[in-house]
């Protein structure tokens, strides 16, 4: 009896022993879409208890714990989920399905006709900001680097973006969300003006090939937007040298690191070179000029950032040719010309809402001078001249709804005031452009976001006001594939110099169609595009060489095509490189056009090559570049008797150019260097072909002359210098 | 009897001290593996698991540095295995626990260390354009740890680390690499954790580096 009441005893405490430490199994599964998630951490709350989910989304853990418990499942990418569970003495079995947490990080983004420069790593990126610098033929220009990229036509001959069919005026460039006017630098008919901003200005850009936000207009074809540098990371003084010009500059920085300001002045003049070299073109004054900038920027006390840059340059330079008319033995054209501009942004956020504020002026002088050379006697100057103003003004307010939503919306002004003597004749031109937009980013989920934009401007001086809606979409097929349409109606003012009557005119206008594929895998991007750009209402013009009359918006054209971009920097080692091939197919009848032609700046086939290869040991960046353009149509077309008649057309040979450049960098890996340098060795279109831009033609048609570059083969060296930052480390990583 | 109440009574001991050693006994298992040559998924594993621990305790900051270091861990053997591309993602959840250990315990070395190494992670995804930001951070994370406790040897880890990987044209050497390992080996002799539950990681690393030479 004792024995068994002990027995019993015992039995009672193994038997309480037994159930507090028996082990229950649970277990489980946890999917999405029907698809078993991995790495979920499942947790019985409050306890150590829990495990992570493997490949098809099974968990299973022991628990000795009872009674009332809540189960949580978490990951990063999922929202997390409790269950209750009551354990008791039995296994449980417990399957969860998640729901997808929406993140800016995830969200598909729209990229139907973007290509971005930047240095945040998304989809949408597919160059850095180093790129533009690295890329042999760009000269360190932006507008020139954009030629290797799809879409961009590669015109010679006059500055501008020439988008898909569309003319360089049909593009317009922002930075920091204001309108740049006169973004190139003043130059001679025949030879294109060069990018006026410097490319370390800017820390990233969007370049659009078309069907791009609400929040900008008056560009029929595309945008570029600029967005400048922040606060630099320390104060130093920069010099360069080189046979075509001298600069120098300092960039100070505050102790607490929240202000900057900083200033430049450079020289340039291009005579030694045109020693040097073999020039196409005569100039009897080669080009020269100075310039400086001023930058100011600094963060408020209440987390508002504000920056200013101006600048100021004038240049001067004459050009002489062989006349094409045989009573004179040569033309000649000389430049002289100024120009500021002064760029104010300011940026704050107050609560949910983003105020992003900006302005811009310009003041612009282009004097031109044509005269006629006879047995060494010039003739009369004929002036040409232009004093422009531009003021810009925009404001835009955000604000974020839900996660990954936004609405936008602001207002712009911008006023030009112009003022052109040529001859006798003489004009001011007066248009103030008021525009106001809104534009909302819908995401509905992390694969699929629209944006709808909606946008009105009004003219004052055509007297008319239009409404432009935007839509885009993007979805993502796979991790790798995502897909973006784009849509839109774009406006544009008809250009100025054209407007030398009183005829009734209206906006030109565009509609974009963009289809676009695209595949980001580590390491390498392939996207392609499809559009349809169908143009109505352009202007269409009279008139002789020197003055063309708008006369009405009859005009009409179209462009489509296909391009195919691809980069890759991971199969060849050390070598990163892209390819690009676009197809165009484009009519118009616009300006003097008779009829539907195809435009004189496009061409049928473009390709390129671009790579770059850093030597660690050598220190040296060795990069090259190569463009491939089937040749242009040309036409000279002039008025008779009220109709315009094409007198002489044909078409021109294939352009071809390789460039090279490297880059050397004596200081790399030197720690205790105060003295940072880079020496730039350039050589552009290495090859020596003889490209030709178009024919100039004589009055009555019966001669003509090449526009050819002013040089064919062009040799740049400079060596530039920074001293008081150690951008030692910077450049390590830049090419490891 | 006395067997019963021998048995009753060793039952009960063995209870009350295991509820007692729990944390340590969950901690120290675990804490074992950290330095070991896992795959991705098992320090995946093992940071969830120092995560729940984390989240039971509520007051402990050990579990969500270790939470923390499986995740760096986990970026680490990406990285060797190039997958670049994942390292926001792994750094951002390293991130989360190591902000729950800071909170509970201010101007620790330890997670100073942990921060510079997250930095690193970050910066790997795009050195080219990412050195000026996440290098400098990552430096400044190790200047602070360095300020907090000097004599650390994981600050030697890494900087013997950074010495070892950069190419000698850019001021970096494997002799002085090597050199900070030892440096680290002789200031583990001296170092003193205060507590088991505290990082201790670093030597069998540079003991690797110093026989093989990598």
């Amino acid at each position: 009896m004792k024995t068994s009441f002990l027995k019993s005893i015992q039995f009672f405490f193994f038997f309480c022993f037994s159930l507090f430490y028996s082990q229950i199994i649970i277990s489980g599964k946890v999917e999405f879409r029907n698809k078993g998630i991995k790495d979920v951490n499942v947790t019985l709350k409050n306890t150590y208890d829990g495990a992570t989910t493997d490949e098809k989304g099974n968990f299973s853990f022991e628990t000795s714990e009872k009674g009332e418990h809540i189960l949580v499942f978490s990951h990063p990418k999922y929202v997390e989920v409790e269950e209750k569970i009551s354990i008791t003495n039995q296994n449980i079995e417990k399957n969860t399905i998640l729901k997808e947490s929406i993140s800016e990080i995830d969200a598909v983004v729209i990229t139907a006709g973007a290509i971005e420069a930047s240095d945040k790593k998304r989809a949408t990126a597919l160059l850095t900001p180093i790129d533009i610098y690295t890329t042999a033929g760009a000269d360190g220009q932006i507008s020139a680097a954009l030629n290797y990229l799809p879409g961009v036509q590669k015109v010679g001959e006059s500055e501008g973006l020439f988008i898909r069919g569309g003319s360089g005026t049909e593009s317009k460039i922002f930075m920091d969300g204001s309108l740049v006017n006169n973004y190139f630098s003043n130059s001679v008919p025949g030879i294109a003006g060069r990018d006026r901003f410097n490319t370390s200005l800017f820390k990233g850009n969007i370049f659009s090939s078309g069907g791009y936000s609400a929040l900008y207009g008056q560009a029929l074809s595309g945008i570029l937007i600029l967005e400048s540098v922040d606060l630099p990371e320390t104060s130093s003084y920069d010099f360069g040298i080189s046979p075509l010009f001298l600069s120098g500059g300092f960039q100070q920085l505050s102790k607490n690191k929240n202000a900057s300001f900083g200033a430049t002045a450079n020289y340039f003049n291009l005579g030694l070179a045109q020693e040097i070299f073999n020039y196409n073109t005569d100039f009897t004054k080669a080009p020269r000029g100075f310039g400086g900038d001023f930058n100011v920027r600094f963060k408020t006390k209440k987390g508002g950032f504000i920056k200013y840059y101006g600048s100021f340059d004038d240049n001067k330079m004459a050009v002489k040719n062989e006349s094409l008319e045989p009573e004179f033995d040569f033309s000649k054209v000389r430049l002289k010309a100024t120009n500021t501009n002064h760029n104010l942004s300011f940026k704050q956020k107050f609560g949910n809402y983003l105020l992003n504020m900006g302005s811009s002026y310009s003041y612009n002088i282009s004097d031109l001078g044509f005269s006629t050379i006879e047995n060494e006697v010039e003739s009369p100057v004929n002036q040409m001249k232009n004093v422009d103003h531009y003021i810009n003004f925009k404001t835009v307010i955000e604000r974020k709804i839900m996660k990954i939503s936004s609405i936008r919306a602001g207002f712009e002004l911008n006023n030009a005031n112009e003022k052109r003597n040529f001859g006798g004749f003489s004009k001011n031109y007066k248009d103030l452009i008021s525009s106001v937009f809104a534009e909302t980013d819908l995401g509905l989920n992390n694969r699929f976001s629209t944006k709808i934009g909606l946008r009105a401007e009004n003219s004052s001086y055509l007297e008319k006001t239009n409404i432009a809606h935007r839509f885009a979409l993007a979805y993502r097929i796979s991790p790798q594939w995502t897909t973006s349409l784009a849509y839109g109606i774009f406006y544009q003012n008809p250009e100025s110099k054209y407007l030398n009557s009183s005829a009734p005119l209206t906006f030109q206008k565009s509609e974009h169609y963009i289809f676009q594929l695209q595949r980001n895998s580590d390491g390498r991007s392939l996207r392609m595009e499809a559009f349809y750009k169908n143009y109505d209402q352009l202007v269409k013009t009279s008139g002789n060489q020197y003055i063309q009359i708008a006369e009405n918006n009859s005009g009409n054209g179209y462009g489509k095509g296909l391009e195919i971009f691809w980069r890759d920097q991971k199969s060849l080692k050390t070598i990163d490189y892209w390819l690009t091939y676009s197809y165009l197919d484009s009519k118009r009848k616009s300006l003097n056009y008779p009829i539907s032609l195809q435009p004189n700046f496009a061409s049928e086939h473009t390709f390129s090559a671009v790579a770059k290869k850093f030597v660690l040991k050598w220190k040296t960046g060795f990069n090259l570049s190569y463009t491939y353009a089937k040749g242009r149509p040309y036409y000279d077309i002039v008025s008779q008797n009220g109709q315009n008649i094409i007198r002489n057309e044909g078409r021109l040979k294939d352009y071809n150019a390789l460039n090279f450049s490297l880059n050397y960098l004596p200081n790399l890996g030197k720690k205790d260097s105060k003295t940072f340098t880079v020496l730039v060795l350039s050589v552009s279109n290495v090859l020596g072909s003889k490209n030709i831009f178009g024919y100039n033609f004589s009055n009555d048609g019966l001669r003509r002359s090449a526009i050819v570059p002013p040089v064919n083969t062009f040799v740049f060296l400079g060596a530039f210098f920074s001293i008081g930052v150690d951008k030692t480390n910077d450049a390590i990583n830049n090419n490891l | 009897m006395k067997k019963l109440i021998f048995t009753s009574a060793v039952l009960l001991i063995t209870t009350l001290g295991f509820s007692q050693s729990k944390y340590e006994t969950a901690m120290k298992e675990k804490i074992d593996k950290v330095e070991q040559h896992l795959s991705a998924d098992d320090f995946q594993k093992l940071s969830n698991d120092f995560t729940r621990i984390g989240d039971a305790e509520k007051t402990q900051w050990q579990p969500y540095y270790f939470a923390s270091f499986a995740q760096i861990q986990k970026g680490r053997i990406l990285m060797q295995q190039n997958q670049t591309a994942e390292l926001d993602a792994v750094a951002a959840e390293a991130q989360k626990p190591l902000d729950k250990a800071m909170e509970l315990s201010k101007d620790n070395a330890e997670l100073y260390i942990l921060k510079k190494m997250i930095h690193g992670l970050k910066m790997m995804v795009d050195p080219m354009n990412r050195y000026m930001t996440e290098g400098t951070a990552a430096q400044e994370a190790l200047a602070k740890a360095e300020k907090l406790d000097a004599e650390n040897p994981r600050i030697s880890i890494l900087k013997a680390e950074d010495l070892y990987y950069t190419p000698a044209q850019f001021g970096g050497s494997k002799e002085k690499g090597l050199e900070l390992f030892k440096k680290a080996l002789e200031q583990f002799k001296i170092y003193e954790t205060k507590s088991p539950m505290n990082p201790n990681w670093g030597k069998a690393e540079a003991e690797y580096f110093i026989a093989n030479k990598p």
